[in-house]
């Protein structure tokens, strides 16, 4: 295999040298290959993005950066290290002299702040604790903290007198980020660094962190599955597929002009906001066991090109053109052959799932106020007032036959809360829910004497969960899962109908062999299976409305749009109607729009906008849903990324909600009367409801009135935080 | 089928852990000899053979004889059975109660919640010892499966707090609500959606609630506080004590150390088969046991934590 020579400018000496590092685990059923044969080298002051699903040996490589694969796994291989010239071998380090490279020459930030701060202790501590550990000046570190606090927008004094659980999950992991960078390290290894955050916070990191990476001369290997994210930010990209790198090469080369059939593959099947939808496609077939690799090229039971010489052989990582590197014996062909979605010329047909939406909402919200109450309780709880989260306010909604509603919203916007209000597992605080034209929860408490029981409500609303881990019960077989809704309402079944039943509905959505699937634990499944089971489950009850919550988002990226074809395929049978809820407007874009159903943008526990999803997405009217493109919208190679056209990224407390329009302390276009007043959904005079008094008639007093002045909304002189 | 699920499978997952196999022989052998030992050895009386014989010196004594002649080793065989009625019924009392209480009180919540956790609060903080002294003393109980219950009569109360907070966590996973919404009854989510997960604790403390009722009785017949009514290693130990002076007379020492040895292996082998089962209800374990004969190379047999490392 060959590398490529440092020769351009923005390419300096290598910091690593990386050849044939592989981890291996010995397991009962043989060994388990995570990392196979990595060789890269890595470039002073670049960002080198490494792109790959989950299993595809990323977070391997990550460790093996710093010698820290997780035992009983076994690394070897050559990993070089280059400090002011001198060269040093990782794998020969003791454990004292590989404690002083980790962090103090190569730090490492995983996903999940949340789990990286001991919650008992201050962010001051875990500072002092880390200089401390490695004999650093405390009062010299802590001022460097401060500097890279600062750099990273936020309030140094604040967050260093904080507990981690005062703080954002997005004012986290910046914080987590200041901690890696403290000891002064010239390489930070980021795993997933943004993977849990939203959108919108993922977008803000990264320009924050591109910055830092200039001021202190950094070079970062960035990981992540999510090949656009990067795709700006970084310098060089490599993508992984079965524990291999597939591709490496310059960013605006792999993601532009990818030559790995698998890039391409996974560059169409990834949804976003400006292809037309018909022209997104999902891989086919699921990514190898560490245990059983197919011979050969890895990708060829997946790949179209695929022929005898790439079963038998495994091709090389090789030079294609200048400075790109592809293991694929076809990348020629594969250039020619497997059309990029977003350059295809094929005239875009955008085919609609139209189904029979009736004239009578099956489901209808109206006015719905959903509260929690937080703290009090307890023995002192009569001396206190517990705080009102304010959870959901004022929303309405219908949902007929057929029809796909997509909720959209940043977390805490209380999408969840009132999804689950419609499909009555959650009892509004005010206002009422019709199932029909009747009342829910006036038929359960028996207040209302409807011609619907309770039971059939009940049946008829029903939910598919975000985690494919907790979905399904893992000490029951599938088959056991599956029975249980079927004995719920059908209690006089034969038991081999039972069992037909559940047999025929594995083998229709591609489980085969149905026998063996049915009679498998849950974590014999896959991830994507496990939602699929979680889907039958919910569709034998024969519903009228499913609940589909973030039921893509933990999937992996070619799996997704599998998922949400399969879903759609199953309404048309079915004749459901699904409220489908994501942080992700590409997803919301591609589910509703193949259903021709609606996008309802949420913010704070209310509805801003509703409308076409078309609508909604080519012409968003609302600012926030404006603000919301922006962060999806990803699609194509900026140099620098853009500032957000927004004022400050974290979302006010919703114990404690802004007056007057809850987005005014962030819109670009507030002016004075968004403080005092409040817009509604149903006063605007625009093509779909949205609550922005710039939709109102032109006569409304918001024309006349001054904009919020900048400096008196921002409380310290803190861009990012302020709000 | 059936058959397979739970029985052969749940067995073939014991015999693979040596401490599940161990136990299981302990325990078998004391069952063993608290049925068919009672009917092959004949019932202990006085003057059977000479006084006060050591053990392993005259193998019509294989454990020698008491101050009366009695064989100790007949003493201890037709102990057996009592013992074991009264273990049985200390432990699935206290455990039986705790599962209803604490998987109800914490599935259900609300004034369910609150009702049953003051009624236990109010049991766990009655101190256990005096209020089995006093019980025992009034109601002088006469049957082995009522002095069981008497000695764990609020031992269930602390089990039923610790399994109500492991409900509550159960409670929030997206199964349970999947269950909810599909309009499953109570009853069966607490039977076939939370007590599994329940099970490996529920065991561990099912064994220890056996040891405690092995401790206790022996204790209080021990110091009498128990009628002597039925033949029992606590009463055993009693007279080796107060009649023998056993713990400073060498020569009746073994009238101590027998009934002693018996309960500390009985013990032991209790623990042995708790540490060893609660493998039975690991999913990972009982889908590569069930699947031995086909097993496949698809099988996932990583241990957790190792494929949580390698696929994070």
């Amino acid at each position: 295999m060959t590398e490529p020579e440092p020769t351009t400018t923005k390419m300096g000496r290598p910091v690593f040298e990386v050849e044939g590092a592989s981890v291996t685990y010995d397991m009962d059923r043989g060994v388990s290959r995570v990392l196979d044969d990595a060789t890269i080298d890595i470039f002073e002051e670049e960002i080198l993005g490494v792109v790959g699903e989950s299993g595809s040996g990323k977070s391997m490589f990550a460790s093996s950066l710093l010698n820290a694969v997780p035992p009983p796994g076994t690394l070897d291989g050559e990993i070089r290290y280059h400090r002011d010239g001198e060269v040093i071998d990782l794998l020969g380090l003791s454990p004292e002299q590989l404690r002083r490279v980790r962090w103090e020459d190569v730090a490492m930030v995983f996903q999940g702040a949340q789990s990286s701060f001991n919650p008992t202790i201050s962010i001051r501590r875990h500072f002092e604790e880390t200089l401390e550990a490695h004999e650093y000046d405390i009062e010299n570190g802590l001022e460097h903290a401060r500097q890279l606090l600062a750099d990273l927008y936020l309030d140094p004094e604040r967050v260093l007198g904080s507990y981690p659980h005062e703080l954002s999950g997005g004012m986290q992991q910046r914080a987590l980020i200041a901690l890696s960078l403290v000891l002064e390290p010239d390489v930070l290894v980021m795993d997933e660094p943004t993977a849990a955050l939203d959108l919108l916070m993922q977008r803000s990191i990264l320009s924050l962190l591109e910055n830092v990476k200039e001021k202190y001369e950094l070079t970062v290997v960035f990981i992540t599955h999510d090949l656009p994210l990067v795709a700006g930010l970084a310098d060089r990209l490599a993508v992984m597929y079965s524990f291999k790198f597939v591709e490496i090469g310059r960013a605006e080369d792999v993601f532009s002009n990818p030559k790995h059939p698998y890039t391409r593959a996974l560059l169409n099947a990834i949804p976003n906001l400006d292809t037309p939808r018909s022209r997104m496609h999902p891989i086919e077939g699921s990514a190898p066991d560490p245990v059983n690799v197919p011979t050969g090229c890895s990708y060829h039971p997946r790949c179209p090109l695929a022929d005898e010489q790439c079963e038998a052989a495994e091709p090389p990582l090789a030079e294609t053109t200048d400075k790109h590197h592809a293991a694929c014996y076809y990348w020629e062909e594969a250039m020619e052959e497997i059309e990029l979605s977003i350059e295809s010329d094929e005239p875009a047909v955008d085919d609609t799932v139209v189904g029979r939406q009736s004239d009578e909402p099956v489901v209808s919200v109206d006015a719905v106020d959903v509260h929690f109450e937080q703290g009090g309780g307890g023995l002192f709880g009569f001396f206190s007032d517990p705080d009102t989260v304010h959870a959901v306010d004022d929303a309405n909604l219908e949902i007929y036959e057929n029809d796909v509603v997509a909720l959209v919203g940043e977390s805490g916007c209380g999408k969840t809360t009132l999804g689950k209000a419609i499909i009555a597992a959650q009892r509004p605080t005010n206002g009422t829910v019709r199932y029909r034209g009747q009342d829910i929860w006036g038929t359960r408490d028996g207040r209302v004497d409807g011609e619907i029981p309770w039971e059939q409500i009940r049946r008829s609303l029903q939910m598919i969960h975000q985690d494919p881990g907790s979905s399904l019960n893992s000490h029951r077989k599938i088959k056991s899962s599956l029975e249980d809704p079927l004995r719920r309402w059908h209690p006089n079944m034969d038991p081999g109908d039972r069992e037909e039943r559940i047999l025929g509905m594995l083998e229709y959505t591609g489980m085969s062999p149905p026998t063996d699937y049915a009679l498998r634990y849950p974590h014999q499944l896959s991830g994507g299976e496990k939602q699929r089971v979680a889907l039958i489950r919910a569709l034998l009850m024969n519903p009228d409305v499913i609940l589909a919550d973030e039921a893509v988002s933990a999937l992996d990226v070619s799996l997704r749009l599998e998922m949400m074809d399969l879903m759609l395929e199953l309404q048309d049978a079915f004749d459901t109607s699904y409220v489908f809820i994501s942080h992700n407007l590409s997803n919301a874009r591609y589910f509703a729009g193949n259903a021709d159903g609606r996008i309802g943008v949420m913010y704070l526990g209310e509805l801003v906008e509703l409308g076409p999803v078309d609508e909604v997405i080519d012409e968003p009217l609302h600012p926030y849903t404006k603000v919301l493109k922006w962060a999806t919208d990803d699609m194509e190679l900026s140099d620098r990324i853009e500032d957000p056209p927004i004022r400050g990224i974290d979302i006010p407390d919703p114990v404690n909600p802004p007056a007057g329009c809850r987005f005014h302390t962030r819109c670009p276009e507030a002016r004075t009367v968004c403080r005092e007043e409040s817009p509604s959904l149903d006063e605007a005079v625009s093509a779909h409801p949205t609550a922005c008094f710039r939709e109102y008639p032109m006569e409304h007093p918001y024309w006349d009135s001054e904009p919020v002045d900048d400096a008196e909304e921002t409380v310290t002189g803190d861009p990012i935080d302020a709000g | 089928m059936f058959l397979n699920d739970w029985l052969i499978t749940p067995l073939r997952v014991i015999w693979d852990d040596w401490r599940a196999r161990v136990g299981g022989i302990i325990i078998l052998l004391y069952v063993l000899m608290g049925t068919i030992g009672v009917v092959l050895i004949s019932e202990p009386r006085p003057g059977d053979g000479p006084r006060l014989i050591r053990p392993f010196q005259d193998w019509a004594h294989p454990l020698g004889t008491d101050i009366n002649g009695n064989d100790l080793f007949a003493q201890t065989v037709h102990a057996t059975p009592p013992m074991l009625e009264m273990i049985v019924a200390g432990a699935v009392f206290t455990t039986a109660l705790a599962m209803v209480v604490g998987t109800l009180s914490g599935y259900k919540g609300g004034i369910v919640d609150r009702l049953l956790m003051t009624f236990t609060d109010i049991l766990l903080t009655i101190p256990g010892l005096p209020l089995v002294i006093v019980l025992a003393l009034v109601l002088d109980p006469r049957q082995p499966w009522v002095v069981g219950v008497i000695l764990t009569i609020n031992a269930w109360a602390g089990l039923a707090r610790a399994i109500r907070s492991q409900v509550l966590t159960i409670r929030e996973e997206a199964y349970i609500e999947a269950a909810r919404l599909m309009g499953i009854s109570t009853w069966r989510i607490l039977l076939k959606d939370i007590t599994p997960s329940l099970m490996p604790y529920v065991l561990v403390n099912f064994v220890n609630a056996a040891r405690t009722v092995v401790f206790a009785s022996v204790a209080l017949y021990f110091l009498g506080i128990l009628p002597d009514t039925f033949l029992n290693w606590g009463v055993m130990m009693n007279y080796a004590y107060s009649v023998g002076g056993a713990l400073y007379t060498s020569g009746t020492a073994h009238w101590l150390f027998v009934p002693l040895m018996t309960i500390v292996v009985l013990s032991f082998g209790l623990i042995l088969f708790a540490q060893g089962t609660d493998r039975v209800f690991n999913p990972r374990v009982r889908a590569r046991h069930a699947s031995q004969d086909d097993l496949e190379p698809g099988e996932d047999d990583m241990s957790g934590e190792v494929a949580t490392q390698i696929r994070g």
